[in-house]
This record gives structure tokens, sequence and C-alpha cells, in this order.
């Protein structure tokens, strides 16, 4: 027994076709070069924050890092987007990998840490620095333990897929 | 213009600069106005190793553009390639200690000794390796210094026992690319130190630009250290790819204006603290404005980044753009 025959049937769309075999530099490279720069800005943001919350450039003061947010939720929204245009490009190559499903809960775990940290350390402007610290330091610890791990699944996405299209 | 030609111009920054830049240094320890100089050598230094990257790089195509023609040996191109990747590893690591102490100059943090200590040892190193990989490389083909043809019997005793610590480039090779896991997990890592940088050195441009204005500015320097083992970390992965697949790269536009975009990034570093931008933010406050010429160098440094990127993720739909006439 092959895989869904649905995953066919997207793949056989125009679009997913054009996104997938286009010769066009505004297809699937480029939708993958935006999932990159979504990477660099949530991924990013977060680790200077993180870090920030585990000691790091002390002098740097805590509150105005809420700002950052706002860079690591359009973050987000992009490769939320292109990860499904991503996903619409290869759906077998996507929907039939183990480690794809892996990278999605691992991602699902750092954005609800990512809340986490929204709410309960940068939400309440009554809380000294030392307050903010002592309630971020381990989420800000398993942030970055998930986002590198959401990185690692994403890249090997590459390395682990059993179709690179629906099996003929 | 071909590979060998961009190969032979770019091969006398990092063996001559490098001397220059030792020079520099011993003369600074002598004493006088030794804080420019010393951090002139640094700064040379920093430069030499940017500069070590194309060069090594355009030695594939180089190879590629001679490795037919009658009288070039195969054995002398991959002894003088094994000198190279030794070179390289010593040039890196010279230039990145330099730039950890160009780093610390630039606060109020006493330099520790040891770093320059590391500076002067690694840079004599590199020196001498670069000097081996100068005449492996003339052996290739210049005639006129009545060169060996086979690099088994002629080399010099020095010569033999630096041989040892220089890999085979094919073996090298093949390491690299004998894992799909070891590629994964060096690509992955390459991503690591992409966010390492984007994230430190985008918070800062973006201070500088405006946002965020409540966070002082001097702060936001001090994680410029994350910013350079993120560099160092893609720096070494993507050495280590080249290697393994480097005419691939070597053949590809996107590779190549990728490299010219962090040679750039170079430039605008040194701009940013030579011509004073960067003392007129360090001092900034919450709610301060930056002047608008250090605007500019951080709109130019997000916006370099970001090539960077852009043109690394294109590397792979750009392969065998660059076609070699025979």
């Amino acid at each position: 027994m092959g895989p869904p025959a649905f995953l066919q049937a997207i793949e056989n769309t125009g679009f997913s076709t054009w996104l997938r075999e286009s010769e066009s530099p505004f297809a699937f490279y480029f939708i993958l070069l935006f999932h990159t720069f979504g990477l660099a800005l949530l991924v990013g943001a977060n680790v200077v924050v993180d870090l920030r919350l585990l000691g790091v450039a002390r002098a740097i003061p805590l509150a105005p890092l809420k700002q950052f947010f706002r860079i690591m939720w359009i973050g987000f929204a992009m490769n939320a987007i292109t990860g499904v245009l991503l996903v619409i490009a290869y759906p077998t190559k996507s929907l039939t990998n183990r480690n794809f499903y892996f990278k999605l809960t691992v991602i699902a775990l750092a954005v609800s840490v990512m809340h986490k940290l929204k709410t309960r350390v940068f939400g309440d402007a009554s809380l000294s620095e030392a307050e903010m610290t002592a309630r971020g330091a381990a989420l800000a610890k398993w942030s970055l333990f998930l986002w590198f791990g959401a990185i690692a699944a994403g890249r090997l996405l590459a390395y682990t897929y059993k179709y690179l299209t629906y099996p003929s | 213009m071909n590979f060998a030609h961009l190969h032979l111009m770019l091969n006398h920054f990092p063996i001559i600069g490098t001397i220059v830049g030792l020079g520099l240094f011993l003369v600074s320890l002598a004493g006088g106005r030794a804080e420019d100089l010393r951090r002139a050598s640094l700064i040379v230094f920093v430069a030499m190793a940017l500069i070590a990257l194309p060069t090594f790089f355009s030695g594939t195509g180089a190879q590629g553009a001679i490795k037919k023609l009658p009288g070039v040996s195969e054995s002398l191109i991959e002894r003088h390639q094994g000198a190279a990747m030794l070179a390289l590893l010593f040039m890196e690591i010279t230039g990145a200690f330099s730039l950890i102490e160009l780093w610390k100059s630039q606060g109020a943090v006493r330099s520790r000794g040891w770093i320059l200590s590391f500076v002067l040892l690694f840079s004599l190193v590199t020196v001498g390796l670069m000097a081996r990989v100068g005449t492996t490389g003339g052996d290739i083909r210049h005639p006129e210094i009545g060169a060996a043809q086979d690099a088994g019997t002629e080399d010099s005793a020095i010569g033999k026992i630096v041989s040892r610590f220089e890999p085979s480039p094919d073996k090298f090779a093949e390491l690299m690319t004998a894992s799909k896991w070891w590629w994964a997990f060096m690509m992955d890592l390459h991503f690591v130190g992409l966010v390492l940088v984007i994230g430190t050195i985008g918070i800062l441009d973006l201070r500088i630009l405006g946002f965020a204005k409540q966070i002082p500015i001097a702060p936001l320097h001090k994680l410029l250290p994350w910013a350079i083992a993120g560099f160092g970390l893609n720096l070494v992965t993507g050495v280590l790819a080249f290697t393994g697949m480097g005419a691939y790269y070597t053949y590809d536009w996107a590779f190549w204006f990728k490299i010219l975009a962090i040679l750039l990034l170079g430039l605008n570093v040194a701009a940013f603290y030579l011509t004073g931008a960067f003392s007129s933010v360090v001092g900034l406050g919450p709610g301060e404005d930056a002047p608008p010429f250090a605007k500019f160098v951080a709109a130019s440094s997000l916006f370099l980044w970001f090539a960077v990127i852009t043109l690394g993720r294109y590397i792979q739909s750009f392969s065998d753009t660059i076609v070699v006439h025979k």
C-alpha cells in the first residue's frame, strides 16, 4: 500500500507543478529563501532574548526587548505561509516523512514557550528585572533547545525523505 | 579572465599580506606608537584571512583550467592543494584571534596578553605555511625555476616534515561527502551560525536604525562575540563543504557573489569602526538617535547579510552556471 492518493492529487494541480518545476527564480527557491528569512528573524530574535534572560550582556535592559516579539511573530508568519507553499510543492515528500511531523511538533512546543515568555515574563510591566529573569531563565533554556531542534529537523528533511514525488 | 588568472591575482594577498601584517605586529612590540601599529597589523590579518577565502576557492577553478595542459603534474597540484588547506587553517585562526582582540580593544576592556601572544604564534606559523603554499604552487607551472616533475622525490627537508601535516585533498573530499548525515550536520551548523549572526548583528543594526530606541547601544555591542562565533562556525562549515564538493561551488555564480558579499561585509565592518561611526553611536542612551552615516552603515550591513543568505540559498539552483570554454 503506497502513500495516500490525495497527495498525488495535490501534486498534479497546476500550482503545485509550477512551484516544483518552474525555472523561474520566483518559484520553489524563492519560497525556500523566504522560509530561511523567516527562520533568521524568528530564531535570531528569540536567541538574543533567550541569551539575555540567561545572563549574557546583562547591561541590556530587559523590558524594551518586548518589541522583538513583533519581529518573531513576523518571522513565524513568513514561515507558516512559506511552509504551507513548500508542502503544496512537495506534498508526498513532506507528508510521508516522519521527520516532518517531528519538526512540526518541536515548532509547536517552541511557539508555546515563546508565548509563555511574552505573557509571563514580558507581559507584566510591574515586574523588576530580577523577577523577569527568575521567571524567564528556564523558559529561555527550553526556547534555545527547541528552536535549534526545529532547525535541525528542518535541515534533515532534505536528507530523510522517502519519496521526492508521488511514486508512479 | 579565467579561474587561473583570478587565482594567480589573489594569491599575492594571503602570501605577502601576512608578511606585512607580521612585520607591523613585530614593530609594534618594539614600542613607540604601539597601539595604532598593533591595531593596523590586526586589521591586516583579518583582511588577509578574508581574502584567503576566494584565493583558496579559486584554486579548484585554476586546477580545472590547467590540468590538461602538457607538463602539468596532478601530484604537484595535489601537494599544493594540501599545503593550501593547512595554511588556510592557520590563516583563519590568526584572523579569528585578531578579530577578537580588535573587538576587545574597542571597549574599555584591557586586552589580555594571551590573545595577542596567540596572534603572534599563529601568524608566524601562517607566514611559514604561506611560503610553502607559494613554493608548491610555483612548482606546478614555472619551468623557469627548474621545478620538480614529481612531488615525491623533490621535497626539501622542511617540506617533508610539513607535508606530514598536510591533508590529502582527495581523501579529505571523500571524508566530507562519505556520509549524508555528516553533510546534513554541517549544513545544520551552518544555519545555527546564520541565526547567531542575524540575531546579534541584526539587533544592533536595527537599534542604530532607530528601532527599540529604549535600548542603549553599548550593551548591544557586547553581543558581538556571539556573532563572531556564528560567523566562525559558518566559515568552518563552509570551507569544509567546499573541500568536499569544490567543482559544484566553483562553477556557480551564486557562490561567488556570496563570497563577494562577505568581502563587502568586511569592508562594511572596517567602515563602521575606522570612520568613527562606531564612536558616534556607542555612547547613545535610551531614546537617542544615531547620526545618518551610522544608519547607512547599519542598513548596508543588514542588506548584505540578507544578500549572503539569499545567494547561499540560490547556490543549489545556480549550479553549473559558470561555463568554461575549452
